[in-house]
């Protein structure tokens, strides 16, 4: 995959995706399917450095200049860290008089039951910086009491005085009406030249007074850093001969112009991660399959997602920097279009030991990098799932990370027969076995429950593993899943990069619209799309589409009225157009029965619409550059549950299997920054892109 | 049997949790009800051939917790194991049985392998309509609905046409409540396939030898908490504001060795309102504040409640007789945990928090949309300051000892004609002391509608504010307040049209002495506006 991209076209794309520890470059060319990729260190004190290091790295490596460069598309956990890290900009939040406390009070609810020391997360704002205005709209929209022009600029000379750089305007029921919010904003903007101002309207119009108040703030809080930072990224690729226009990954897994990202930060959130699950639909479509679980295992934690239908599966909600073992509610709420995404506190660096019930327990703290598993020879004393893997010879201590790294497997056992083997009274390889199965066992559970919440079975997917400890585990979590076939694509190591290059250029849009179904005004709703669709395809033409190549889609999101949440129904342009209101109603019916199993016999409501206006999808044909001679490199003791204890395994060469090559297992694929294990019974089967599919005996 | 490693005990004990969230996912999905699907009023549970609860599913609310075994046994005592085949659901309601009122609806269904039993899943929900007239005014426990005697539902498949009518005719809402017990029906089968898959996976014939196992362990790490605490007798008395006149409520708890035992003599009567806790919800709330003081990381089942023995007066408002109404036992039940806290505050004072806020706030809303539309009723809740713990503050607003969320204003404005003011922490209503108890939060609404609104409310902590813990200060009372006038705790009054009605909770309990509080510490509260510069002065000797 790295040996070079020949035939020059200046049509080429590049990927470079800002990870923990790497920055991640892709360079694909369009006209050949070929793919390079590149890895350099992150530079965290200014991340542009790593990033035009790595791309000029990637030109020179492959003999191409700047100038054959057409797009680049980037993705960065800048936005997510700033929020862990608290390290935004000195930040005000002006809201309506009496509301002060809602960032504050939250929801009220304890995110783990049992535990009487529940820390909560701290607002972005202190209360001194939080601001109120006698303003007023009521819950239909309509103005009770305007704010005056006066007391704002009033208030814009306290906040002069508090010396903020940013401020969020959050206004109660202002997802129905941002009159009163551009009002204050266009006051506040005149008076305090150089700070940012974010309103909750433009940045996220949904009811949810606690939830908009914390996306807003949470916007405001980063956006000058972000803006900053993308300001010197794109001058510095300016200067070395690099295309002009930067493009952006948003969680949701679209792309933006660098014009648009810069105001709404808060969507890029998760945008590596979106790269990733990009890169698995493309992967399982490559691969034949439409429904693939994406199972991203690293360092700390592992994540997944739904691939369905060929289409990642979305949602309108995400919490960032959760302060307690990953739990939901334990974090900031953000209202943005993201990837439907599961993450628990289990990977290689996870910790296992024995608990209160003399039980094995991995995770959800970590050894991270520093020291890392006990196996890196850093200090780390605690056992860890690597050191498990490397124990049962699913890693081997030569040629971990390529070669870069030996593992010191004596530690690893030392650190199991201390903290496990010796308290349980178990031989150190039936320790490493309980820490590999058990956590195989918890993202089994979590995965399989995140399947149900989309209204789907597990066992309809195939399992799709990227991250450098997802291969490792792939094949013995989907057994325990029931799933039948594991997919481990070439490249999976910068696959999130790789992801950015498949992901279209598109913008979501959201409007409140709350009304009973059967009192909608279609003629109105269509006119609000075709505004909503004029105002994408203009941000789209910014970055190069057409717009006779974009496609539009619309939904809306409908509930019971009662109820206290929304399902996503998506509705066709000609349903629109033709004030087909039964329509929307049987479309709410079928899709609530596929989530749900069943409909209601009761009046359904309209709370608001979703516009989403995308470019074209990239077509992305990878070849994959294999190498010449035997796959075969020798063999090794790896333990199998299946096969009852160690067997003398082969161990491959990933990259010399050829289409339609088949290993049966038990094997060992070893690639650069991961090792596929292949368990008894299991036939590995290369695939023409270089994937290989490894159908399993349950 | 006795071939099970840990691991694989570790395994089976995953997957068995991993089963119950599922089962519940599944009945969550398709239940009617928003409740449940909401406020995940709702719990799923496995027990084994014997009745022992061996796991629950990981999100429930509190009061659900180690009732199932005991409602089991409740029920084969009128149906006993040889009367059940499979296809079986029973089913009670029965307040002094399952949780303590009538809203929640258990089921167990027994679970067979070819011929034997092999365990049960049972299920609680909370139904809104289960007939009756259920007012906060009840006297007696008839007014509040409709008890479902311990009866089959279904035997060998079919439903009891009888009960389904009598059902039927005795709910408002009968399409609903049936629709959420019919749920259940779908999520047993599923729970019984999966469960067979399981054991055949794992290689086991039966549940019970990895029940021993995995009960003795959640056995002794909660008696290895008790028993590093030292034996003797800790008690505690607090007063709950009541209705005609203040009761009282005593905790004596015992630790013998590795044995613990919860008493509530000395307590009050049972009274003719609905606020008594029956013994199901009394046992509930006991157990669950001493897991969390003592036992918090390991999960909920029948060896955890072994060491546990808990015990009260029969006729007293934490263990009432018939016909006694319960509707509210959140009233005084919600008083166990501070009480339990405050005996053992004696003792291992660094495992238990300052009182809290509750028992949880709520107000009924009824009145009509305004131009003479449809009528409504609503309930909106609201919580009090968190107690402070022995090493930190208590945050402000959080809901204990249940685990109810506020509901948004935007959309409470969207569904009845009442303009909410403000909704704010309240400064100097946490508890001074070393740590600081959580703010309250003040709610006031202006009707905004063109006919008298009613509200009722039950309100506890007004005249008694929750008490600090080892020196802290005790947090504010609550207030209820019309156009700025106080009103009575426990009242029903109407709202004209541009009346505002004003709720502030109360305030947490302080921990340790507020002199020994980091000078830090108050600086921060003062620049936050939490506290008040004379409240500074007053308790820390600070702040100008």
């Amino acid at each position: 995959m790295d040996s070079g991209v020949e035939a020059v076209s200046s049509s080429l794309r590049i990927g470079v995706d800002i990870g923990g520890t790497f920055t991640d470059v892709v360079l694909l060319d369009p006209a050949t399917g070929r793919l390079a990729n590149e890895k350099v260190l992150t530079t965290p004190d200014d991340p542009e450095r790593g990033v035009l290091d790595g791309v000029g790295r990637i030109l020179t490596g492959n003999g191409v200049t700047a100038d054959a460069v057409r797009t680049v598309i980037h993705g960065t956990t800048l936005v997510a860290n700033a929020l862990i890290e608290r390290k935004g900009v000195r930040t005000a939040l002006v809201t309506t008089r009496g509301f002060r406390d809602v960032l504050e009070i939250g929801r009220e609810l304890r995110y783990s039951i049992y535990d009487l020391f529940i820390d909560m997360p701290t607002p972005l704002v202190s209360r001194a910086l939080r601001f109120e205005v006698d303003e007023r709209l009521a819950a239909d929209g309509s103005v009770l009491q305007r704010p005056d022009p006066e007391a704002i600029r009033a208030l814009a000379a306290e906040l002069r005085q508090a010396e903020v750089q940013a401020v969020a305007v959050v206004f109660l029921h202002a997802f129905r009406n941002d009159a009163h919010e551009r009002l204050v904003k266009d006051v506040l903007l005149a008076e305090l030249p150089g700070v940012t101002v974010c309103t909750s309207f433009e940045v996220m119009p949904q009811i949810g007074e606690y939830e908009r108040s914390s996306t807003a703030v949470a916007n405001a809080f980063v956006q000058p850093i972000f803006e900053r930072y993308v300001g010197r990224l794109v001058a510095g690729m300016a200067d070395r001969g690099l295309p002009e226009d930067l493009y952006l990954m948003l969680a949701d897994g679209g792309t933006v112009h660098h014009a648009t990202a810069v105001r709404y930060p808060i969507r890029l959130v998760q945008s590596g991660p979106a790269g990733g699950a990009q890169a698995a639909s493309v992967f399982g479509r490559l691969a034949g399959e439409r429904d693939v679980l994406c199972f991203d295992m690293g360092g700390t934690t592992a994540k997944a997602c739904l691939i369905n239908d060929g289409e990642p599966v979305r949602a309108d909600q995400f919490e960032v920097a959760r302060v307690w073992r990953f739990a939901k509610g334990s974090g900031l709420p953000l209202q943005v279009p993201v990837i439907d995404m599961i993450e628990i506190g289990a990977g290689g660096g996870s910790i296992a030991r024995v608990d209160a019930l003399g039980l094995i327990q991995v995770g959800p703290e970590s050894a991270s990098s520093k020291p890392g598993p006990a196996c890196y020879g850093l200090g780390g004393v605690e056992p860890t799932v690597t050191d498990a893997d490397l124990v049962l010879g699913y890693l081997d201590a030569a040629s971990f990370l390529g070669g870069d790294m030996v593992l010191d497997k004596a530690a690893a056992e030392a650190a199991i027969g201390r903290r496990l083997a010796e308290p349980l009274g178990l031989s150190v390889v039936d320790a490493a076995r309980g820490i590999h199965e058990t956590v195989n066992e918890s993202m089994a559970q979590a995965a399989t429950i995140h399947a149900l919440e989309s209204g789907r079975k597990v066992q309809d997917f195939a399992l799709l593993a990227i991250g450098g400890a997802g291969p490792v585990h792939a094949c013995n979590l989907a057994k325990r899943m029931g799933v039948r076939r594991v997919i481990c694509p070439i490249g999976a190591g910068v696959a999130s990069a790789f992801g950015f290059l498949a992901a279209p250029t598109s913008f979501e849009f959201v409007r409140a619209a709350m009304a009973p179904l059967a009192d909608v005004d279609l003629g109105e709703v269509d006119a609000m799309v075709r505004e909503l669709e004029g105002e994408g395809l203009a941000l789209l033409a910014t970055a190069g589409v057409a717009p006779e190549t974009a496609t539009t889609s619309t939904s809306a999101l409908i509930r019971y009225v009662g109820q206290g949440y929304e399902v996503d129904v998506p509705v066709p342009r000609a349903v629109l157009e033709g004030a087909a209101t039964d329509r929307i109603g049987e479309l709410f019916a079928e899709r609530y029965q596929a989530l749900f199993g069943r409909t209601e016999a009761m009046a359904a409501e309209i709370i608001s619409w979703r516009v989403v206006v995308a470019g074209p999808k990239p077509a992305l044909e990878p070849v994959a550059r294999l190498e010449e001679g035997s796959s075969l490199r020798g063999t090794r003791q790896v333990h199998f549950a299946e096969a009852g204890g160690f067997v003398e395994t082969p161990v491959h060469d990933r990259y010399r299997l050829r289409a339609g090559h088949r290993v049966d297992g038990p094997a060992v694929l070893e690639e650069r920054e991961s090792t596929i294990i292949v368990p008894p019974g299991a036939q590995a089967t290369a695939d023409a892109h270089g994937n290989l599919i490894i159908d399993l005996q349950l | 049997m006795s071939s099970l490693d840990p691991v694989q005990i570790g395994i089976v004990w995953e997957r068995l949790n991993g089963l119950m969230d599922q089962v519940a996912e599944t009945c969550v999905r398709t239940s009617f009800s928003a409740v449940v699907r909401e406020n995940y009023d709702f719990a799923i549970g496995l027990l084994d051939a014997r009745g022992r609860q061996l796991a629950q599913s990981r999100r429930s609310v509190p009061s659900f917790i180690g009732t199932m075994s005991r409602t089991l046994d409740a029920m084969l005592r009128r149906i006993p194991k040889e009367r059940l085949q499979p296809g079986d659901v029973l089913i009670t309601n029965d307040s002094w049985l399952g949780t303590g009122h009538l809203n929640d609806i258990t089921m167990i269904h027994p679970l067979f392998r070819g011929e034997r039993l092999v365990g049960f899943v049972g299920s609680i929900f909370h139904t809104v309509d289960i007939g009756g007239a259920p007012s906060p005014n009840a006297r007696d426990c008839f007014e509040e609905g409709l008890t479902i005697p311990v009866a089959k539902i279904v035997e060998a498949g079919v439903e009891n046409a009888l009960l389904v009518d009598l059902l039927e005719a005795n709910l408002r809402e009968p399409a609903e409540t049936l629709g959420d017990i019919r749920a259940q029906f779908a999520a047993y089968r599923s729970c019984s396939e999966r469960l067979a898959r399981l054991l055949d996976d794992e290689g086991l014939d039966d549940l019970e030898a990895f029940a021993d196992d995995v009960l003795d362990r959640s056995e002794a790490s909660l008696r290895r908490a008790i028993e590093a605490i030292p034996d003797g007798t800790y008690e505690d008395t607090l007063t709950a504001d009541g209705f005609e006149h203040p009761l009282t409520i005593r905790c004596r708890v015992t630790i013998d060795g590795s044995d613990l035992a919860v008493d509530y003599a000395g307590t009050a009567a049972q009274i003719a309102r609905p606020v008594n806790s029956p013994m199901t919800f009394t046992q509930a709330y006991s157990c669950y504040a001493i897991k969390c003081a003592l036992d918090p990381g390991t999960p909920i089942n029948d060896g955890a409640f072994r060491p546990i023995r808990v015990s009260a007066p029969e006729g007293s408002l934490v263990n009432p007789r018939r016909p006694a109404p319960v509707w509210g036992r959140h009233l005084s039940g919600h008083y166990l945990p501070p009480a339990l806290y405050g005996a053992l505050s004696r003792v291992v004072p660094d495992k238990v928090i300052a009182d809290c806020g509750s028992p949880l706030w709520n107000v009924y809303f009824k009145g009509r949309q305004p131009g003479g539309g449809r009528p409504f009723v609503k309930m909106f809740f609201m919580n009090g300051g968190h107690g402070a713990r022995p090493n930190q503050d208590g945050p402000g607003c959080l809901s204990f000892p249940s685990n109810v969320s506020n509901q948004p204003i935007e959309q409470f404005e969207n569904q009845v004609p009442l303009l909410v003011t403000e909704k704010a922490l309240v400064p100097d209503t946490g508890g001074a002391g070393r740590f600081r108890g959580g703010n309250a939060q003040r709610l006031s609404f202006r009707s905004v509608a063109d006919q008298p609104v009613s509200i009722t409310i039950r309100h506890e902590r007004v005249d008694h504010p929750p008490r600090g813990l080892l020196g802290g200060e005790p947090g504010a009372g609550g207030l209820d307040l019309v156009n700025g006038e106080r009103i009575p705790a426990k009242t029903q009054a109407a709202l004209e049209p541009g009346d505002v009605v004003t709720f502030q909770t109360p305030g947490g309990g302080g921990m340790g002495p507020p002199a020994a509080r980091a000078p830090e510490a108050v600086e921060r509260d003062l620049r936050s506006g939490l506290v008040t510069a004379a409240y500074a002065r007053r308790f820390h000797g600070l702040g100008g």
